[in-house]
């Protein structure tokens, strides 16, 4: 047990906190979590953070400005790897609804007028996939618990952490709920990545993605099943880009040009 | 010129951080900025059904996901006209009580309290305080859970949705909550204790407003149609613009608000200012023993505060399981078909009041505004800062600064994230000064007022011009000394604008000129105070809009110099256009 402990950083760049937070959300197991390894920054729970050499970074939060730019490129550079942590830093989050540049800069002028910033600029909300290679990729909105400390215990162990590639269905179907579709109402479930254990299905709600695009899924195949179903187009489209950042770049333009 | 910076405030949830800027030994200004980027919130929130909205609003902060939640729901229901049956009140309250719990108990023991007793973090204060660290967590915890039976999951839980719920929590899920809540109340008394005797220091005090919900029924609570003041004063939802005018800074990307042209606070301490003098129970007689005039104006109280609150939620509880249960049919989810109005809907967020103000048009939302605490308490966080480094740096303690910052700037428990906020922007025109000057003399004939200090150099501007165009014979020109305490001029102009003219460091060329609104110039910490006397006697907001400041860049501002050449030419230019 004389081995030296993993050195771990976990940083927040623009979000909601959620990631961090959940961390801070093992209450039973954080201890552990701060024994096990050596946390050596952690800005949400504590102050003696320092800089130097990482075995892991986590990172949360979709990049939106240059100076959070500069700060991955150096969380790289120490780190040996990187994974990101959360939508925001998976797909760019609900921030990156506005791919097209022209359309970003007109909501956020909206927003900020023509203040000039003094601080640091703001770029368009990209994942952090977009400045950086990233490693592994733990995706949710905000990340779950188990997924989380199942995830954890494999890097502590020295085995790299394996990806879902199940849809919101497979556990959903597992927690014996009736299909939401076959009722008539819109669920998500079938294109979106796994992980949250079917929690909104699970009290008679639809998915609302909110876990992302599943890579494997057949997104296009969803969504001409919705359309036969009778659901509006412009609806499927818009409820399937809520949650799915820059994943969907593309994706919406290419739909019905296909053969099928 | 020093500059004391905290880069990345550490243990207050998100990314943020204070800069002190000392001059000799004078704080020239104060900043807290917020590094966390711009997310356009209520942009994104923009063309989407409310019911997407619902869902994705909230994700503007994890912290307090509950809050946004129940502020957008209350929000969409008053626009769309719908009411809920009691039994979805009680829950949504129920749900609320348990962020409360869980955010207060995670501040107070994992964020403030190692600063009180010399700890970097929670998990090395552990050593000394095994016992607190345990419990505390198990609070903490507790609170999840009762977020998780009602909404879902511990963060943005979905469960909860306009006109009800998903899914109501069992009886057998009710009793455990609340025979859990019962367990934890010797933990809570002893917290009450813990730190409402916290030694907390006396510096910064100052007098503020204090805003929170108006709970209506003369009860304590977390949400109303109407805002109290600390003055008296209420406001009704729609009407929240009154208090919150938000306007832009350039250092930080969350938006800024001040009530007729000052700062004032919201959350825990302003809840127990307003509001304490209704709790009942345990937490009523805490507030008896403990609550004192420094309450009012030590913004490190914010801790204290939090505490009774904890103890306010644990007796709550207790009462919303029995009324629960009084009801066990689930009430199906209200539905409506109401596809246009506008509604506001007031909450109080762990960090204090949060307000979500949505309008609907045609199914689809077209227009949304969000305030939150943080964006809120900026102002006040930064002049409690200014005030506690310069009583620091008066008395030699320069080195106490940084940590005392730190301190306050945590007991307001800012949660950065809510720099998501957004909403209509106040900005300055693109005009140069002198189609400014003109607007505005069409609508009136200005009072102006030379502002300075003759003996440094640049910094006698404002007194020269006024001595100038008095010789000219423009009228209503005063100088800075000849106003009085009621303000002579300034105080009955009826609709006449109001021209300050200053030295004003702008970042430009020497002998630049600018025109700005007085409101915009008061955002900047080191100015406002020359001005704060006359913002005193500006009592009326209307006033306070009216008022501006001509502003010239100097070269110098050193003690004992003449006025420089370039500020000469300047002023010859202002005062050509002005007598004209």
């Amino acid at each position: 047990m004389n081995q030296e402990k993993l050195k771990i950083g976990i940083y927040e760049l623009t979000g909601c906190a959620g990631d961090a937070l959940l961390i801070l959300d093992c209450e039973k197991e954080l201890v552990d979590i701060f024994n096990a390894a050596d946390i050596q920054s952690f800005l949400m729970a504590k102050s003696d953070n320092i800089g130097g050499e990482l075995d892991v970074a986590l990172v949360e939060g979709s990049v939106t400005t240059e100076r959070e730019i500069e700060e991955l490129k150096d969380i790289r550079k120490r780190a040996k790897l990187v994974v990101a942590i959360g939508l925001c830093a998976t797909v760019g989050g609900i921030q990156a609804r506005f791919l097209d540049r022209k359309e970003w800069e007109e909501n956020y002028k909206k927003v900020y007028g023509d203040v000039k910033m003094t601080h640091t600029h703001a770029v368009q909300s990209k994942p952090i996939d977009a400045y950086i290679e990233v490693d592994y990729y733990l995706p949710g909105c905000p990340i779950g618990k188990e997924q989380f400390l199942n995830f954890f215990t494999r890097f502590l162990k020295g085995n790299p952490p394996e990806k879902s590639q199940n849809p919101v269905c497979v556990t959903c179907k597992y927690n014996e709920n009736d299909c939401l579709l076959k009722k008539g109402i819109l669920c998500l479930g079938p294109v979106t990545a796994d992980g949250c254990g079917s929690v909104c299905i699970n009290h008679n709600l639809p998915c609302v993605g909110c876990w992302g695009p599943l890579d494997v899924a057949n997104r296009t195949s969803e969504f001409y099943l919705l359309q036969e179903k009778g659901y509006d187009i412009e609806e499927i489209k818009k409820k399937m880009a809520n949650y799915a950042g820059t994943k969907n770049a593309g994706f919406f333009e290419k739909l019905g040009k296909e053969k099928r | 010129m020093k500059k004391i910076t905290i880069d990345h405030l550490a243990r207050v949830e998100g990314n943020g951080g204070v800069t002190a800027t000392i001059d000799g030994k004078v704080v020239t200004d104060v900043k807290f900025n917020i590094f966390e980027g711009p997310r356009l919130i209520e942009r994104l929130t923009v063309g989407r059904t409310p019911e997407e909205d619902v869902s994705i609003a909230p994700r503007i902060c994890a912290i307090c996901s509950i809050s946004h939640k129940n502020a957008v729901i209350r929000a969409m229901e008053n626009a769309l006209s719908v009411t809920v049956p009691q039994k979805v009140y009680l829950a949504r309250e129920l749900m609320h009580m348990g962020e409360m719990i869980e955010s207060h108990s995670l501040h107070v023991y994992y964020l403030a309290l190692p600063d009180y007793v010399g700890f970097p973090n929670a998990i090395a204060m552990a050593s000394k305080f095994a016992f607190e660290v345990k419990i505390a967590l198990e609070m903490k915890e507790f609170g999840n859970h009762v977020m998780q039976v009602l909404s879902g999951r511990y963060i943005h839980g979905e469960n909860p949705v306009i006109g009800g719920f998903g899914k109501y929590p069992s009886k057998e899920q009710l009793l455990w909550v609340k025979s859990r809540a019962i367990q934890f109340m010797p933990f809570v008394f002893k917290t009450v204790n813990l730190f409402c005797e916290l030694n907390y220091p006396d510096c910064p005090e100052e007098d503020t407003l204090y805003a929170c919900c108006e709970p209506g029924d003369n009860a304590y609570g977390f949400w109303g149609d109407e805002i109290l003041l600390s003055s008296g004063e209420k406001i009704f939802r729609d009407d929240y613009k009154k208090l919150t005018n938000e306007f832009v800074v350039s250092h930080s990307y969350a938006k800024r608000s001040r009530y007729n042209g000052k700062p004032y606070s919201v959350g825990a301490l302003a809840r127990i200012n307003n509001l304490g003098e209704r709790l009942e129970g345990e937490a009523g007689k805490s507030y008896k023993k403990y609550f004192n005039e420094r309450w009012k104006r030590n913004p490190l109280f914010h801790n204290a505060a939090q505490a009774l609150e904890i103890l306010y939620c644990f007796e709550r509880i207790l009462r919303l399981v029995d009324e629960m249960l009084q009801f066990p049919e689930d009430p199906p989810r209200v539905t409506y078909a109401t596809k246009e109005g506008k509604g506001t809907g007031l909450v109080e967020a762990p960090r204090g009041l949060l307000i979500h103000h949505y309008e609907i048009t045609n199914g689809l939302v077209d227009h949304v505004d969000i305030v939150t605490p943080t964006a809120q308490n900026a102002e006040d966080i930064e002049r409690y800062c200014h005030l506690a480094a310069q009583k620091l740096l008066d008395e030699g303690k320069e080195n106490e600064i940084r940590d005392r910052m730190e301190l306050v700037v945590r007991a307001f428990d800012p949660c950065i994230s809510c720099s998501a906020h957004l909403a209509q922007v106040q900005k300055a025109p693109k005009q140069n000064w002198k189609e400014k000057l003109d607007k505005i003399r069409s609508k009136g004939t200005p009072v102006f007022v030379g502002v300075g200090n003759q003996n440094r150099s640049d910094d006698a501007l404002g007194i020269n011009l006024a001595q100038k165009m008095r010789e000219q014979g423009i009228d209503n020109t005063w100088l800075e000394t000849e106003l009085k305490e009621e303000g002579g001029p300034l105080g009955n102009r009826n609709d006449q604008p109001l021209i300050f003219l200053d030295a004003l460091d702008f970042q430009e060329e020497p002998g630049k000129v600018t025109l700005l609104p007085l409101e915009y110039v008061f955002r900047q910490a080191s100015l406002s105070h020359r001005f704060a006397p006359f913002i005193q006697i500006l009592k009326n907001g209307e006033q306070l809009k009216n008022s501006y400041l001509l502003g010239v860049q100097p070269q110098s501002v050193k003690e004992g110099g003449n006025l420089s050449l370039r500020v000469r030419e300047a002023l010859d230019k202002v005062l050509e256009w002005i007598a004209n």
